[in-house]
């Protein structure tokens, strides 16, 4: 599904050139749910960055769906993917279910259509009875739920998920990974997801890039186990 | 001391509503053009940045110059200096129709300027949030861009505004009229100060009110 060949991505920091990400090769399955994880400044949400071409390798290939990602497909390959950010990238003019609409403004389509799937995706990440709030009146659960909802409003194939519960609280964060999980099952997306949280990326992946410097230093398969929002009690009071 | 004011407005009547369609004329299609035009000159300076999504160092650099001249010149000079394109595009240097071609350019440079910086203040994120949901680059300057920083672009819309009701009054100088021409002509020059001063009132009044509105859409269309 996602395919990186030796890729690598040189910044300018301070007057100097930074290899940022050495040489990475990877490959991403169907319906799996990837994490990367490491420090911060490691390279992992650079790395997120280029698999959905919002930056340009300096050399190196990336594949997404089997089609090579460059200055003339990234438009309509990202069109396939989506993804969910820290800080939720809601617009704050909008409404909530407006701001779900979105991606649809972007996209031909019937727009009652669009409005009864905006309505069930609300429904399905749990915040039916705010379709008409503001976004600065949300918490942060709530916000990461509208941007979840945003995100699969046009179906996509692939969901980036960069730092998705880094503004959470942690029963807000099972919440939304136990979502993330959800969705995978129920819509068979790939995802990627990016944490320096290793407790999140236990929770929801099947395959894990250790990042370290710009590398990878190692790929780990795991078991994932069942999600369970805990009170802040049961979780005091558990191992 | 009411009731002299109130004669001095009754006498002359017939001139203060005629300046005040004049200003109202000018002002008006001014607004238009600063609207339309200095919107997209804005966004344009916006994206042509050297941190813009488009960065164009040439075409940034122009307009820029472009703006700045025209902002830099005392208006009042702008206003002469300008007769010869006046008269290239309508016709004519001189009269009402004349006067919205500089008060159109004075407006366009500082709204687009307004624009620009309004624009900056948009969350940079905001960007990389259009491109992961498949915006081209006009659909980010219209459903992202022009959503998030719509209260600022009120409000400096309205100091533009008003910005150009302060320029209307020197367009006597190429028979242009108008409120602020009636006042200096008549009521300076001739000695009837009771009519300058009920022309500034009329002013304060017409300032009092852009701003009013300005405001009342601002809080309006902000809900962030």
């Amino acid at each position: 599904m996602i395919r990186l060949e030796n890729v690598i991505k040189t910044f300018l920091i301070n007057g100097e050139f930074s290899k940022v990400i050495n040489d990475i090769s990877l490959s991403i399955n169907r319906k799996e749910i990837y994490g990367l994880v490491g420090e911060t400044g490691s390279g992992k949400s650079t790395i997120l960055r280029l698999m959905n071409g919002f930056i340009e390798p300096d050399s190196g290939e990336i594949y997404l769906m089997n089609k090579k990602l460059d200055e003339t497909t990234k438009h309509d390959l990202v069109k396939d993917t989506s993804m969910i950010f820290q800080s939720f990238n809601l617009l704050g003019n909008l409404n909530v279910i407006d701001n779900v609409l979105l991606p649809t403004k972007l996209r031909k389509g019937n727009k009652k259509d669009n409005i009864k799937r905006a309505r069930e995706l609300l429904s399905f990440v749990g915040i039916s009875s705010f379709e008409g709030s503001y976004i600065r009146n949300l918490s942060g659960g709530q916000k990461q739920r509208v941007a979840i909802a945003r995100t699969l409003m046009t179906n996509p194939k692939i969901v980036f998920c960069d730092e998705p519960t880094s503004a959470l609280d942690d029963k807000m964060s099972y919440e939304v990974l136990k979502l993330l999980r959800d969705i995978n099952e129920e819509f068979e997306t790939t995802m990627v997801v990016v944490s320096h949280d290793i407790s999140v990326i236990k929770a929801i992946c099947n395959r894990v890039a250790i990042i370290e410097k710009g590398e990878i230093s190692d790929i780990l398969s795991l078991k994932t186990k069942k999600i369970e929002a805990l009170s802040y009690k049961e979780a005091l009071l558990g191992d | 001391m009411i009731d002299q004011y109130i004669e001095t407005f009754k006498s002359f009547k017939i001139e203060i509503f005629q300046a005040f369609y004049e200003t109202f004329d000018m002002l008006s299609i001014a607004m238009v053009f600063t609207l339309i035009i200095g919107l997209l000159l804005g966004f344009l300076l916006f994206i042509t940045r050297l941190d813009g999504i488009h960065a164009n160092r040439g075409i940034y650099l122009i307009l820029s110059a472009f703006i700045n001249i025209i902002r830099s010149i005392p208006f009042i000079l702008f206003i002469i200096v300008i007769i010869p394109f006046n008269r290239w595009i309508i016709g004519t240097g001189f009269g009402v129709d004349a006067s919205k071609i500089p008060l159109s350019l004075i407006g366009i440079a500082t709204f687009a300027r307004f624009t620009e910086q309004d624009l900056l203040d948009v969350d940079k994120n905001i960007y990389e949030t259009s491109y992961s949901l498949g915006a081209s680059t006009l659909q980010y300057c219209r459903y992202f861009l022009l959503k998030e920083a719509r209260t600022g672009l009120i409000l400096s819309f309205t100091s533009a505004s008003i910005s150009l009701l302060s320029y209307s009054t020197v367009m006597g100088i190429i028979g242009g009229g108008g409120l602020g021409y009636l006042a200096i002509s008549e009521g300076y020059y001739n000695f009837n100060y009771d009519l300058m001063w009920i022309i500034i009132v009329i002013m304060i009044i017409i300032v009092q009110f852009f701003q009013t509105i300005g405001n009342m859409l601002a809080k309006k269309y902000d809900k962030r």
